[in-house]
């Protein structure tokens, strides 16, 4: 489902951000993407939804080659692809309500289908109650389940977030989480970027750590004693 | 299809609600930047006003020629020593002429006599003469169809070398003159009209090229979620269209306004002076020609704007 080929991207001559890197995520898989900060990770997942394209090395998403994806076929790329950004990018002009039905709207979805929509997404991150609140007038927690809700409305082959926990507290972590589990269950392959090293020892997942730009290892996080694995790997967090 | 089949499949250019979306998007946003829109659409008004202006007065004019051209008359004014025999050799020729065959002749005692009953405070004035100063003459009517016969300069010229004419007036080469002066006005009108049309559509291009710069972060978040450039840049051509169209609209309004004001308050103590000019209102081809000018140059601005946006938006 993404696979990368000796990646290396150099911002110049003596910066760079990614350096040969190699690895294979298959359908349906949850993986964990960690390492310190300026590790990579966000130019990794920038590279995945091609915001930014390597300097070297081939990347496949879905079956697409990004490199040479024409310009015009990308917004029907980045449709499969949920994201979830660390800076969460909502637009603060628009309602809660607003932000999904805009995604709608880009999908092509008939408006009288937006409520619907949008409420069920929002019903899954719990914030129903909120589709009339403008994002500033939400919590970090919520405005990062608003997101995650954007990202999931579509149910997207791809779902990659970048430091969806960041800033919240364990136990909205864990709910996070859960509701990303749930979405793989769907059948979404997740990519997720995490500095949290708990949350991945505890969720027995497969990990991808980076330093300095450098994939370092690769391998499946010891699953914590009281943590049941569900069908499809999915990891029971309550 | 599975739902990760990878197929090269062709996508629709824009959703079936996108067009609500535009509409609904420029509305907001013209609504939020109220004055910077407001000066985008009185430099569109202006423009066509300028423009619409001369196009009225070269309307008006216009249609004042085709009202002269109708009713075109040859004047032959005789010599007062004219003899009988000059005034029926005149006659006979006219009579052979098919283009200057409808005439009616005028005598001396005739024509002081018109004189009087038109300028009758003058009647005394016209008393104290010794004789009658006004000369025989021939009026003949003319027909545009006959001025543009070829036969016709030939007798015009004829007749002024026929002795006992005097002069020859053919009030044709002031419609000529008055054609010009239309051809002129016209020009005029679109040169000036246009420069300002291109000011006012850069200045909605400038308007819009803020408005993208206020929608930055939005226009971002949009790419990154699959929005087509199509849908990012909808919202704004609407806008520049509607900027344009109020514009156009906001001109015929002022135009007409200007036209009756200005018929109401000069027309009745200048009459003879002014009426021509006052004859109608633009036709409603030439209505919808201005307004479709200004949604035209308001498309054609934000079109700039978003191209260029475009060329920026370059790296994936």
């Amino acid at each position: 489902m993404i696979h990368f080929y000796h990646v290396t991207k150099k911002f110049d001559r003596y910066s760079s951000a990614l350096l040969d890197v190699t690895f294979h995520i298959e359908k349906g898989e949850f993986v964990f993407l960690t390492g310190p900060s300026g590790a990579g990770k966000s130019t990794l997942l920038k590279m995945i939804l091609r915001q930014m394209t390597p300097s070297d090395g081939q990347i496949v998403v879905n079956g697409r080659n990004l490199a040479a994806m024409r310009r015009s076929q990308l917004p029907f790329f980045r449709r499969e692809i949920g994201m979830v950004f660390q800076d969460f990018k909502l637009i603060e002009r628009m309602t809660v309500f607003d932000n999904l039905s805009f995604i709608l709207t880009v999908l092509g979805v008939a408006p009288r289908e937006h409520k619907k929509k949008a409420y069920t997404a929002l019903r899954a991150v719990n914030l129903h109650h909120r589709m009339n609140a403008f994002p500033l007038q939400l919590s970090g927690g919520e405005q990062q389940r608003v997101a995650i809700a954007r990202a999931l409305i579509n149910d997207p082959l791809v779902l990659i977030a970048d430091e969806p926990t960041g800033n919240l507290d364990p136990e909205l972590s864990l709910e996070i989480v859960q509701i990303f589990a749930e979405a793989n269950l769907r059948g979404s392959t997740l990519l997720l970027a995490t500095h949290d090293r708990e949350l991945i020892r505890s969720s027995g997942r497969r990990v991808l750590t980076l330093e300095k730009g450098h994939l370092l290892d690769e391998h499946a996080a010891p699953a914590e004693p009281h943590a049941a694995r569900g069908g499809g790997g999915f990891v029971n967090w309550s | 299809m599975n739902r990760d089949t990878v197929v090269a499949r062709k996508e629709p250019a824009q959703p079936p609600s996108a067009f609500h979306y535009f509409l609904r998007e420029a509305l907001r946003r013209m609504w939020i930047s109220k004055r910077t829109s407001f000066v985008a659409v009185a430099m569109i008004a202006i423009s066509l006003l300028i423009l619409g202006a001369f196009l009225l007065l070269s309307e008006n004019l216009q249609r004042a020629i085709t009202r002269w051209q109708g009713t075109s008359r040859v004047n032959i004014y005789m010599e007062p020593e004219a003899t009988a025999a000059q005034i029926e050799g005149v006659r006979s020729y006219l009579g052979s002429s098919p283009s200057l065959a409808h005439y009616t002749f005028i005598t001396r005692a005739a024509a002081l006599q018109r004189f009087k009953s038109y300028f009758t405070n003058l009647d005394e004035v016209v008393g104290q003469l010794d004789e009658n100063p006004f000369p025989a003459s021939f009026e003949c009517q003319v027909t545009p169809r006959a001025i543009q016969s070829a036969t016709f300069e030939r007798d015009i010229g004829a007749i002024r070398r026929t002795p006992g004419v005097e002069q020859v007036q053919f009030d044709w080469e002031w419609v000529n003159r008055l054609k010009r002066l239309v051809n002129i006005v016209n020009a005029v009108g679109f040169i000036a009209g246009g420069i300002l049309a291109i000011a006012a559509a850069f200045t909605i291009a400038n308007v819009i090229r803020l408005t993208m710069l206020l929608y930055r972060e939005e226009i971002e978040i949009m790419r990154l979620v699959g929005a087509t450039e199509q849908i990012i840049r909808g919202p704004f051509l609407i806008e520049g269209l509607i900027q344009g169209t109020i514009g156009g609209a906001a001109a015929v309004g002022l135009l007409y306004l200007f036209f009756e004001l200005s018929r109401r308050l000069l027309a009745p103590s200048n009459a003879m002076l002014w009426s021509f000019l006052f004859v109608g209102f633009l036709p409603w081809p030439k209505i919808a020609g201005l307004v479709a000018g200004g949604t035209a140059a308001g498309y054609f601005g934000s079109w700039l704007s978003v191209r260029e946006q475009r060329n920026e938006s370059g790296r994936p």
